[in-house]
């Protein structure tokens, strides 16, 4: 019963919406950007994907096509890494422009990613971009707030409202109508967006992440329309419902999610890079130089080694003592930037926390965070993408050490500085190059991300029962 | 023409309304709290170069105290380069955390160093800054767009329209009055803390009369905007609330769709060099050449540097045991095959912040926020300095070394104290462009 | 007529988008006279107010007002009348007092609180009501307050649009003795109405107009009020 009544007040809505301009101009324009904001994504993240796939194979074919040469100078000609762009990116790419791309991978040292995709946009896309998990967060919104800011109000200035009302129609009936109306309207401007998470499940993404990805869009969407109607049916003004409805779009879209960035960066400053590579350098110094056999960090190996194989003299070691050396110090160095590195990585993730915790102030930072976590855009994906390449550096890098250590000669090795025929023969066979592996980087599996962004939900799940009391309250004080 | 006792009772009248009060709390906290983040952000960049500094030149001196020879010299010495912030660099961030604006380089090939990143969290570059340019950019005209919208369609709504019209003495003196009454105390509330703040950090005067200007500009054009559009004919009979969507609808095609348009066209239009193509080209030509004959390497660097072709032989008694002569030669020659595309790479960065100049044209707020990076040189052309700065010094660099290498390699820790010192804009020095 | 004229309409005619509202007006009031004009609903009763108070351009003919061609001398016209447009909300934050100083500001007026005062309670306003805000007032208490703003403006034209909507039985009659006294004192009185027993009350002349056109006259002779009756049926299109 209560419901024949809602759908004629929801239909009528819909036909007040169609009949003035305004209406009808926003919802057209609002369907119109999300579409094409899906097909510009949708290209750009085809193109990125195709070229860093290209570029990576390049990179392995180019290291793996390398002629016989010092084991040494392949650790030092390095591997670059190019991560591509997750499925679900194509609705929300997150810190991937902001983010390089690539990473060259050489020995003794841990670079970082190069080439991100914002050095190039000129400063036009700093406040905006028009990816559609931008849309969908920050102007789908204002959308809502166009079309419904006068639902409820408009009744009240015509002098409507006290004639339904005293027609039998009860207060929940009116507002029910008018909420599931513009629940209807913002579902146009989500159509487009499930349409693509559609397709992307069909794809390569697990449907369980697709799913709740959708239904977060779903709930924040179904979250302004509550506000706005609410809103409209508190203020007796349309033109006071709009004010109120404006401040709070630019409060939670545009405000509050800067705010919490700022906040985290003074709240939770990180060292930066090159203060850690200080840091790191004075631990490296204490570790020995790999490229020096002689020197006096070495000692305690070089007696060990002469110890197991009951020799008098790196000379006769069956094993090539440079790439003893040069293995063993690889590996401590490894550890010691793995400290630093992991360290970083810590602040990075403290402030990223603070500032999601805006999200209790803002169900934008809240949505958010959700829809970076579970698309593998955020913060946490690029440190798994910096950690997967530092582990294929040490995998090469101790692979080529390894065949140091067993396929050169020491004493061919020691005179390579000799003479150019000298530096020929202290060379290892092209084929050892083959140990490079495959770099595929995927996001991290669907149950880690899920509970990453748990906490995000929580923080949805309390938007809705605040918005829900709020509509309570709303229908509590409708007088006519 | 308007009296004094006009403009005094407006704002009595104005100022009766206790939306005006709080919007224009509103504003000065948000417009306090924008530059204080960013001066708290520019203090911490300030003291970082300080220490950085510091360490740089202990690390060095450590270093150089151990080297045998001029190579390995070159080979284990960093050199820190910055960008220090701009006395005004806290009212706009700008490019600042999506650039580098410091590196430590040495005198290996250039190519391989100078694109990496240690840009800040992604994650918060990703969110953007609340800094002082997107408050005046992207904030400030939605407040002007609140305060006026319902000028004059506020009264029509009431039927007072007619009635102050008809009863007033001179009727353009009310509006005109009304609008300033609150634009006035606007522009104050927001510019008074950067006063305040632009004086505590050292800036001069005329830059910060100069961003005030642009606010002002900014404040301007947008209150044109919004009253043009609430006095059309066309749209006389309007509800305020239908004008300040109309009003809305401008400021989002202006600040959303027209920058991120043009961002799209332009990346279309303009060719830009693979930032990957550089590095493997550079990576392949320094690695390539450990098996290519000597004289290959010699021949691409003697052609630019035909000062040192007379000095080319290796002499293992004379130089160090190892070749470094033709190591750094080679290292020139991978910057030198790569240099192509990296101009190109560069020259397409500037020529997309060019066209981006021209857009700006048609949007007030990116117009605004380019205004308020360019005075605060957190730019793109600023950034592009830093960069070249770089070069710059590594050319310094290079150029100190090769004397050693190639002229006098008789090693002395004393004549370390010739070794170039960076300081930011030496791009502006190099008139000795022409020598290698 | 013995009388200077203060409002005339020569020929007036006003056309808007192919559409003639006004159509060749004429008719003369004036001074010291109340004139009613009386209309049904898109009569053209709003544009006729309009017109002299040079809120509109005729088309062709001349609205003049103290011998000034409105169109013309806009300013000086609007100097020197006082309007009390329909159903107007004066502003809901101020008090009706504050209300009053700030319209006689606007027009550049400077009456003392006492004179001020005095204007209220000639129009019957409660004086514990003067200084609360003016949401809070009842529709006849608006009316009232902008009825003193009229008053102290102490012009010797006054327009006035549905003067008496809202008011109840004894504020009309308050209201009616109020103009009475007015054109008594030498003030001219256009009022627009649909209050057919009001303007028979107060007026010395009714005119109906309707599409446009003047349909009939009615004149007061002696103190005795025009028949009620008799405008009433006329109004109403009742065959005689």
């Amino acid at each position: 019963m209560i419901f024949s009544v809602a759908k004629t007040i929801c239909a009528d809505q819909w036909r007040y919406w169609l009949r003035t301009k305004v209406a009808a101009t926003v919802l057209l324009l609002g369907a119109i950007l999300t579409l094409a904001a899906l097909i510009v994504n949708a290209f750009h993240v085809e193109e990125a994907a195709h070229a860093r796939e290209h570029l990576q194979t390049e990179a392995e074919e180019r290291f793996k096509a390398q002629p016989d040469k010092h084991p040494h100078r392949m650790v030092h000609y390095g591997h670059y890494v190019f991560r591509a762009p997750t499925p679900l990116s194509v609705i929300e790419p997150g810190v991937d422009t902001y983010t390089g791309n690539a990473i060259f991978l050489e020995g003794h040292r841990q670079n970082s990613a190069m080439f991100a995709q914002q050095r190039q946009s000129a400063g036009l896309t700093r406040f905006s971009s028009l990816t559609p998990s931008f849309l969908a967060l920050a102007l789908a919104p204002l959308f809502i707030i166009l079309i419904g800011y006068g639902s409820v109000s408009r009744e009240r200035e015509a002098g409507t409202l006290t004639l339904l009302l005293s027609q039998g129609t009860t207060r929940w009936q009116l507002i029910l109508g008018k909420l599931l109306a513009l629940i209807a309207a913002s579902g146009l401007f989500l159509l487009p967006l499930l349409l693509a998470c559609l397709y992307v499940a069909f794809s390569s993404e697990s449907p369980l992440v697709v799913l709740l990805f959708c239904l977060s869009y779903a709930v924040y969407f179904l979250l302004w329309a509550t506000v706005v109607t609410a809103c409209s049916a508190l203020f007796e003004k349309s033109s006071v419902s709009f004010t109120v409805l404006i401040v709070i779009w630019m409060s939670a879209c545009v405000l509050i999610p800067r705010l919490g960035s700022s906040v985290a960066t003074n709240a939770a400053p990180s060292m930066g890079k090159l203060e850690a590579d200080f840091k790191v350098e004075e631990k490296l110094r204490s570790l020995g130089d790999g490229h020096d056999v002689n020197d006096p960090a070495f000692k305690k190996l070089k007696e060990d080694l002469l110890a197991k194989y009951n020799v008098d003299s790196v000379d006769d070691l069956p094993v090539n003592f440079r790439g003893v050396v040069a293995q063993y110090s690889e590996g401590r160095q490894a550890k010691v930037l793995n400290e630093f590195a992991e360290n970083r990585m810590g602040e990075e993730l403290e402030q990223a926390h603070i500032a999601r915790q805006f999200g209790w102030l803002s169900p934008t930072v809240a949505v958010r965070a959700i829809s970076t976590i579970l698309a593998g855009t955020s913060l946490e994906t690029h440190h798994r993408f910096l950690r997967e390449a530092e582990a294929l550096r040490l995998e090469f890098v101790q692979g080529l050490n390894k065949v140091h250590v067993e396929k050169l000669d020491y004493k061919l090795d020691m005179d390579r500085n000799a003479s150019e025929e000298a530096a020929d023969k202290a060379v290892v066979g092209a084929d050892n190059w083959a140990l490079l592996s495959e770099f595929n980087f995927n996001p991290e599996a669907a149950n880690t991300r899920i509970s990453n962004a748990l906490i995000y939900f929580l923080q949805l799940i309390v938007w809705v029962c605040i918005t829900v009391l709020f509509l309570k309250a709303a229908v509590r004080r409708l007088n006519p | 023409m308007m009296r004094f006792t006009d403009l005094k009772r407006e704002a009595g009248f104005v100022f009766g309304h206790r939306q005006i009060k709080l919007t224009l709390l509103v504003v000065f906290l948000l417009s306090v709290v924008s530059l204080w983040t960013g001066f708290a952000e520019m203090q911490e960049q300030q003291a970082t170069v300080e220490q950085l500094l510091e360490k740089d030149q202990a690390e060095r001196d450590s270093a150089l105290a151990h080297q045998p020879n001029y190579g390995s010299a070159a080979y284990y010495t960093f050199h820190l380069t910055y960008s220090p912030p701009s006395p005004l660099a806290f009212t706009a961030v700008g490019e600042r955390d999506v650039f580098p604006w410091k590196h430590r380089i040495r005198m290996l090939a250039l190519e391989g160093q100078i694109y990496e990143t240690d840009a800040d969290n992604p994650e918060l570059a990703f969110l953007g800054r609340f800094d002082f340019a997107f408050v005046t950019s992207v904030l400030l005209p939605l407040f002007i767009i609140l305060l006026l919208y319902d000028l004059k369609a506020k009264e029509r709504e009431a039927r007072r329209f007619d009635l102050l019209n008809v009863t007033a003495r001179n009727a353009h003196a009310i509006w005109t009055a009304r609008v300033i009454v609150t634009l006035v105390p606007l522009a104050l509330v927001t510019l008074a803390p950067l006063v305040v703040f632009g004086l505590i950090n050292g800036a001069s005067l005329l830059s910060i009369l100069t961003v005030c200007a642009i606010v002002i500009g900014n404040i301007a054009i947008w209150s044109a905007i919004v009253l043009a559009i609430g006095a059309a004919k066309r749209f006389a009979s309007f509800s305020a609330t239908h004008l300040a969507s109309i009003m809305l609808g401008a400021w989002l095609v202006t600040t959303v769709i027209v920058p991120v348009t043009a961002h799209t066209v332009i990346n279309a239009v303009v060719e830009t060099p693979e930032g990957g193509d550089i590095v493997l080209t550079q990576r392949e030509a320094v690695n390539s050449a450990w098996d290519k004959p000597v004289e290959d390497t010699w021949r691409a660097f003697i052609a630019t540097h035909p000062q040192w072709a007379d000095y080319t032989i290796f002499d293992p008694e004379r130089d160090s045991s190892f070749n470094w002569k033709w190591y750094y030669a080679f290292q020139q020659v991978g910057d030198q095959t790569a240099s192509e595309l990296s101009k190109g790479y560069q020259a397409a960065t500037l020529q997309k912040d060019t066209i981006a100049s021209y857009v700006a044209l048609l949007s007030p707020s990116l117009l605004t926020q380019r205004l308020l990076s360019s005075a605060a040189d957190t730019n793109v052309s600023a950034m592009v300095g830093y960069e070249n700065d770089v070069r710059a010094f590594h050319k310094a660099l290079r150029k100190f070394y090769y004397y050693h290498l190639f002229k006098d390699p008789e090693f002395s820790q004393e004549s370390f104290e010739a070794l170039p010192q960076f300081t930011p804009n030496m791009r502006t020095l190099g008139e000795s462009n022409k020598e290698n | 007529m013995q009388t200077k004229t203060v409002i005339g309409a020569s020929a007036l005619t006003v056309r808007l988008d192919n559409r003639t509202i006004l159509d060749n007006l004429n008719f003369e009031v004036g001074k010291g006279e109340v004139f009613a004009l009386l209309g049904g609903n898109g009569a053209g009763k709003s544009t006729t107010l309009k017109t002299f108070l040079g809120l509109m351009k005729p088309t062709s003919g001349i609205a003049s007002v103290l011998g000034k061609n409105v169109a013309l001398h806009t300013n000086d016209v609007q100097q020197s009348v006082a309007y009390l447009p329909e159903s107007v909300t004066l502003y809901g934050h101020l008090s009706g007092f504050e209300n009053i100083r700030y319209f006689l500001s606007v027009a550049g007026l400077n009456k003392s609180d006492n004179e001020i005062s005095v204007a209220l309670r000639k129009v019957a306003l409660q004086e514990n009501a003067w200084n609360n805000a003016l949401s809070n007032y009842s529709k006849g208490m608006r009316q009232k307050t902008a009825i003193a703003l009229a008053l102290l403006r102490n012009a010797p034209v006054l327009f006035l649009d549905e003067p008496t909507s809202g008011l109840d039985p004894a504020a009309i009659d308050e209201f009616n003795a109020l103009v009475s006294e007015l054109a008594a004192n030498g003030a001219t009185i256009f009022m627009v109405t649909h209050d057919v027993y009001c303007a028979c009350q107060v007026a010395h002349r009714i005119v109906l107009l309707s599409n446009g056109k003047l349909t009939g006259s009615f004149e007061r002779i002696g103190d005795t009020p025009i028949d009620t009756e008799a405008v009433h049926a006329v109004f109403a299109g009742r065959k005689a």
